[in-house]
């Protein structure tokens, strides 16, 4: 017997990728402990943000510098912006900055909670498909918004497990599912996901892929962690693939009810 | 003029090259916008700038 494979290609943005696990960049103690977490990921796709130039002591150790762009598709984010139009402008300097088209959009109008704004993230999203860009929108489990991004050109959904940097979790699971269910477009469940089950359910539920980045970062061991996200992703992918068992109320023996060795019931007579 | 959102005194004959030597960066591993001009580090044009130009200039870092 032929074992089932261990993945099957992601489809996204005209290319094609045999990782599920999108990496965020940020929060890792040094450059070294981030390549590392890249390697054993077994990542293709990484996060990164655009921040200004501190003018008073412009000098840095490239990020950039650090990635092997030949093997990593980078996708610069809009972390920070608070309208369509910032999003945009930092979209483009990204594009500048990197020579990517790719931008994961994030409008996000609340600092607490870093929700997304939906109408801002349309507009967006409009204008930068219009200018060639492939978007990757991060938004709320909205299954209406998201066939409207799709409709505008985005080439995946970026649906919220909880918010940014709460490793909290699927706490938006049953939204979550009406958005995987009939997608146009691959969707990567982002933000939240504390630990490699949370990655795993979500693959499950039909998640193409998902991001993380704190839940590696802030772990005690980041690489191990690393492995471990990469290991549920796989997990959850192929038991996604295999079809899960239809769910029952009640209980159902998986052992056959006929044939076994009783003693004498004492409640019946002889 | 504002550079990265704070006010720089402009000169005469003040171009994005000279700018960028005055503030210590090294082109290639920055981009830049004039107002909507968008530009590469590598392809930052040697353009004269105005009194009332907006000028941002960033790099890429780590984020999620």
């Amino acid at each position: 017997m032929t074992d089932p494979p261990l993945s099957d290609p992601l489809l996204l943005g005209g290319r094609t990728f045999t990782s599920r696990l999108m990496l965020g960049t940020g929060k890792f103690r040094d450059l070294a402990l981030m390549r590392d977490v890249l390697e054993v990921s077994e990542t293709q796709i990484v996060t990164v943000a655009i921040r200004r130039v501190e003018l008073r002591s412009p000098g840095h150790v490239g990020l950039l510098d650090a990635l092997d762009l030949c093997r990593y598709q980078l996708l610069p984010n809009t972390a920070g912006c608070r309208t369509a139009e910032e999003a945009v402008r930092v979209a483009r300097l990204a594009r500048a900055a990197t020579g990517v088209s790719w931008v994961k959009l994030e409008v996000i109008a609340d600092p607490r909670w870093l929700l997304p704004d939906p109408v801002g993230t349309l507009r967006a999203a409009e204008l930068l498909v219009a200018e060639g860009f492939t978007v990757l929108p991060y938004v709320q489990p909205d299954a209406v918004l998201a066939r409207a991004l799709e409709r505008v050109g985005c080439a995946a959904v970026m649906p919220l497990a909880s918010p940014i940097g709460t490793g909290r979790g699927l706490r938006t699971g049953d939204l979550l599912h009406t958005v995987l269910d009939g997608a146009g477009v691959p969707t990567v469940v982002d933000a939240g996901l504390g630990v490699p089950s949370d990655a795993a359910q979500a693959l499950e539920a039909g998640a193409d892929a998902v991001l993380v980045n704190t839940a590696i970062a802030e772990a005690r061991d980041p690489v191990a962690m690393a492995r471990a996200f990469a290991l549920g992703v796989r997990a959850g992918r192929l038991g996604y693939l295999a079809g899960r068992m239809a769910q029952r109320a009640c209980a159902h023996p998986s052992s056959p009810p006929q044939g076994v060795p009783r003693l004498p019931d004492p409640e019946q007579p002889a | 003029m504002r550079v990265n959102g704070e006010p720089y005194p402009h000169r005469a004959g003040l171009t994005l090259h000279a700018l960028l030597r005055d503030l210590g960066i090294e082109p290639e591993r920055v981009a830049v916008a004039v107002g909507d001009d968008f530009y590469p580090g590598a392809r930052v044009p040697d353009r004269p700038l105005e009194p009332d130009d907006v000028i941002e200039i960033v790099r890429i870092i780590g984020g999620g």
